[in-house]
């Protein structure tokens, strides 16, 4: 069996590149990506631990995160798409409207 | 006979009810001061000129009254004064108290007025002279354009002299004090378009300063003092006082919280309460050498802090009246129109130094020490001022320099303890300077301006008036015999001769000594003065070839002045029957003022004073002094000097007369000494504390701190969501390495 070592690096390797993804990033579309992607590193951890308790817990908190990542993707596409139309553009740089 | 001196001794209004209204002598010239300040412009020449005169006229007539209530003498008793801090009423004075000024905790002071024989005197020289200033004045600022704002100032000034003169307490004295000081400034730098004219009153108003500021510690300790002796004395202390001591101590208490405790009255108690040793009254609990034993000035004598006191207000009088270290301003001071050299600078405010000691000698014949040192800084500065007058040209700085050294002169009186003669001294020199001031003015009047007694000469012809007037001014300064203030001066030279201030004998005949240099050097400038003024050929230089004679108000004040300082003579002259032998006018007049002083004196064997009259030898004496310095100028300057004329004057002749014309350089030694180092002094302040500490580090400084923590903040509110989320990465990773941190060890 895999030690949960690996697993665990793994996540952390995900969950850097999807920060880094958000961080650095223009396009809100890529942004989203990037913001699934460290939710995926999330859930990897709790199927690790889940695996290695034994128990379902991690299952059922990675399949809330799944539907609620779902659910934020949907409400966000609407968002950008609505931004994209009053703007035509979804380059985060030029959309600072959290300023005001 | 009888009849004369039942007239004079019964008062047309009764003291009591007068006395209500003595506030009215200060409020008339006051009201003429607001209303030719404020509508003189509209009210036009005549006008003014007729307010202006007409309320210090009132107040002469007022103040008449004011001395006849105090001479009234009604079945025998004398006009007198309820007293609330003693049983015994105060003989020959009317007084009014018109409440509480103001009050600090135990703190008080209350508006009285008093009159008593030394302020009706002076009420009558200020309103009196004051008047014929006025009157004079007229003439003499018949072409300025500012005349309303010179009569309203030359007002303001009679009310303050006034204020100064009528005050039952130091602090109200104090009032009039700065006030005299504040129109001096005005009236000295009256013409302020010329610099150096404004800048005179600026020196006379800053010199100023420095006394008042001395004046103010010395009525701050005397509160302590007062304060403090209330705290320790017993009764027995009071039984100096009066027979019942313990009333006594009741109503000093009473009347300290009535009246405050820099009424003179009060301080009056207070010195008959303070015996100088306990050989003098064994059981008192406090003498001049007790400590005093709380407060800021704990282990401190009552007899030390008196004289530091005594000799702080020696400076403030030092700075009013012209004397040694801040006499400077006086001879500057006659930038200021020439009836003002007269009435302030002659007459009234450089008194008030004379008057205040004069006011309060229960209080100085307790200290030999303040005794002997205004006794010799009146010497210092009458002898310098003499020495200096010697070579002066321009009129007006002799009589200036004159009067600096005839001021020194008081000074040596009150400071001797012949207190009347220096109020005498007080009188007649305000009739004759006056004089003297008024016929200088006229002089210039008619001679366009000239000022320089050098490019004068032989108006004794041209200007009869004036010229007959000077003259008997000058013979009545430099003390020839019948004339008041021969009498007057050698009164104070007789008891600066008898008197004994115990430790300081010597000194006192040392400064008699000198005193008589100074009545010889007196004798020589005046008369050069007098001489190459009116007599002898007019100069070639004369600005115009003919003087022409004042108008009738001009001359009519210098004649009523010249009679004055004539009759003023019959004030000095043993008439009165005294307790030991004949007793001079004066000194008979004002024993009610300085009886306090004597008894003190008498009581203990601190000061003693003499109350000898001058024998003929010493008149003699005396005169042939004044002779012999009056001679030497004649001689000198009708006969010697004109025979030499076209010689050159040997170098060290030459040298002298630099020296002494540019005043021993004492300006310019306080200007070495005092004022370079305080300018450098602020120079490094403003450099240091101003522009370095305030304006750059301080203001400037926060200022800068405030941008940069502001730039820096900035970034964290950008809007930018990817910023804020670098925000919350960084806030991630601390949080993971502080977490990797605990889990490691």
């Amino acid at each position: 069996m895999v030690p949960i070592s690996y697993y665990l690096i793994l996540a952390a390797a995900l969950f850097c590149l999807g920060m880094f993804g958000v961080l650095i990033r223009r396009n809100a579309l890529v942004v989203f990506m990037c913001v699934e992607l460290m939710l995926n590193a999330a859930n990897l951890t709790f199927l690790a631990f889940a695996k290695q308790n034994g128990d379902l817990t991690g299952h059922v908190s990675a399949f809330f995160v799944i539907a609620v990542a779902a659910a934020e993707a949907s409400i966000g596409l609407a968002i950008v798409i609505a931004v994209f139309r009053s703007r035509g553009t979804v380059n985060i740089d030029e959309i600072r409207t959290m300023k005001h | 006979m009888e009849a004369l001196k039942q007239f004079f001794m019964t008062a047309p209004v009764d003291p009591a009810t007068f006395a209500q209204s003595l506030w009215l002598i200060i409020a008339l010239p006051l009201l003429g001061a607001f209303v030719c300040g404020v509508f003189g412009k509209m009210l036009g020449r005549g006008n003014v000129h007729l307010i202006a005169c007409a309320t210090v006229a009132g107040s002469f007539v007022l103040s008449v009254l004011a001395f006849w209530s105090v001479s009234h003498v009604q079945g025998g008793t004398p006009v007198a004064m309820e007293s609330v801090y003693s049983p015994n009423a105060i003989r020959y004075a009317i007084g009014y108290d018109y409440g509480t000024w103001f009050s600090v905790g135990t703190f008080r002071v209350n508006f009285g007025l008093l009159v008593d024989h030394l302020s009706g005197t002076l009420l009558l020289v200020i309103t009196g002279v004051g008047f014929l200033i006025h009157l004079y004045s007229t003439s003499y600022m018949e072409h300025d354009d500012g005349y309303w704002r010179y009569f309203a100032y030359l007002n303001l000034f009679v009310a303050a002299m006034l204020t100064l003169v009528l005050a039952d307490n130091l602090v109200l004295l104090f009032v009039g004090w700065e006030g005299v000081g504040m129109a001096s400034y005005l009236l000295i730098g009256f013409w302020y378009t010329d610099a150096a004219k404004a800048w005179a009153g600026r020196k006379a108003f800053i010199t100023n300063r420095i006394g008042d500021f001395a004046f103010l510690i010395a009525t701050f300790l005397i509160v302590l003092l007062v304060s403090a002796f209330n705290s320790q004395a017993n009764v027995a202390n009071f039984t100096t006082v009066s027979g019942a001591a313990e009333t006594a101590q009741v109503r000093f208490r009473e009347g300290q919280q009535l009246k405050g405790p820099v009424a003179f009255q009060g301080l009056e108690v207070l010195a008959n309460a303070l015996p100088q040793n306990a050989k003098v009254n064994a059981q008192a609990a406090v003498t001049l050498e007790t400590p005093i034993a709380e407060g800021p000035l704990a282990g401190r004598t009552f007899g030390g802090v008196l004289t530091v006191a005594l000799l702080l207000f020696l400076l403030g009088a030092a700075g009013k009246s012209a004397q040694f270290p801040l006499y400077v301003w006086l001879p500057d001071a006659m930038a200021g129109p020439t009836p003002v050299s007269a009435l302030i600078h002659a007459a009234t405010m450089v008194t008030a130094g004379v008057y205040l000691f004069s006011r309060m000698s229960f209080l100085l014949v307790l200290s030999p020490t303040a005794m002997t040192t205004v006794a010799i800084i009146g010497t210092i500065t009458s002898l310098l001022a003499a020495l200096i007058a010697f070579a002066q040209d321009d009129i007006k700085k002799v009589l200036a320099y004159s009067t600096v050294s005839q001021l020194g002169i008081m000074f040596m009186g009150v400071g001797a303890g012949i207190f009347w003669a220096a109020v005498l001294h007080l009188v007649t020199h305000a009739f004759f300077k006056a004089c003297l001031f008024l016929g200088a003015g006229s002089v210039m009047h008619g001679n366009a301006d000239e000022t320089d007694i050098k490019k004068l000469g032989g108006l004794r012809h041209e200007m009869k008036w004036t010229w007959g007037t000077f003259l008997v001014a000058t013979l009545a300064i430099t003390g020839i015999v019948p004339l008041s203030g021969f009498f007057s001066k050698d009164a104070i030279f007789h008891g600066l001769h008898h008197n004994h201030l115990h430790g300081y004998e010597s000194v006192t005949h040392a400064l008699y000594y000198v005193g008589l240099l100074i009545a010889a050097s007196t004798a020589f400038y005046m008369s050069r003065a007098y001489l190459l003024t009116f007599e002898g050929k007019r100069s070639p230089e004369a600005k115009i070839a003919h003087a022409h004679e004042s108008a009738w108000q001009m001359t009519l004040p210098l004649v009523v002045l010249a009679v004055l300082s004539v009759v003023a003579l019959v004030y000095a002259l043993p008439l009165m029957p005294g307790r030991s032998g004949p007793q001079p006018v004066m000194e008979n007049f004002l024993g009610p003022v300085f009886a306090s002083a004597e008894r003190i004196a008498g009581r203990a064997d601190l000061v003693k004073l003499d109350h000898s009259v001058p024998g003929f030898g010493d008149y003699l004496f005396a005169w042939l002094v004044a002779l012999t310095g009056g001679a030497a100028a004649a001689f000198l300057y009708m006969k010697y000097f004109p025979a030499q004329v076209g010689k050159p004057a040997p170098a060290f002749a030459r040298s002298v007369r630099r020296f002494t014309q540019n005043k021993f350089y004492v300006d310019e030694a306080y200007e070495f000494l005092v004022i370079r180092p305080v300018k450098n002094v602020s120079g490094i302040l403003y450099k240091l504390v101003d522009t370095l500490l305030i304006d750059t580090v301080a203001v400037r400084g926060t200022a800068w701190v405030t941008a940069r923590v502001g730039s820096a903040l900035r970034y964290v509110q950008t809007g930018d969501a990817q910023g804020y989320a670098a925000v919350m990465a960084l806030a991630l990773l601390g949080g993971a390495v502080y977490a990797l941190i605990q889990v490691l060890q």
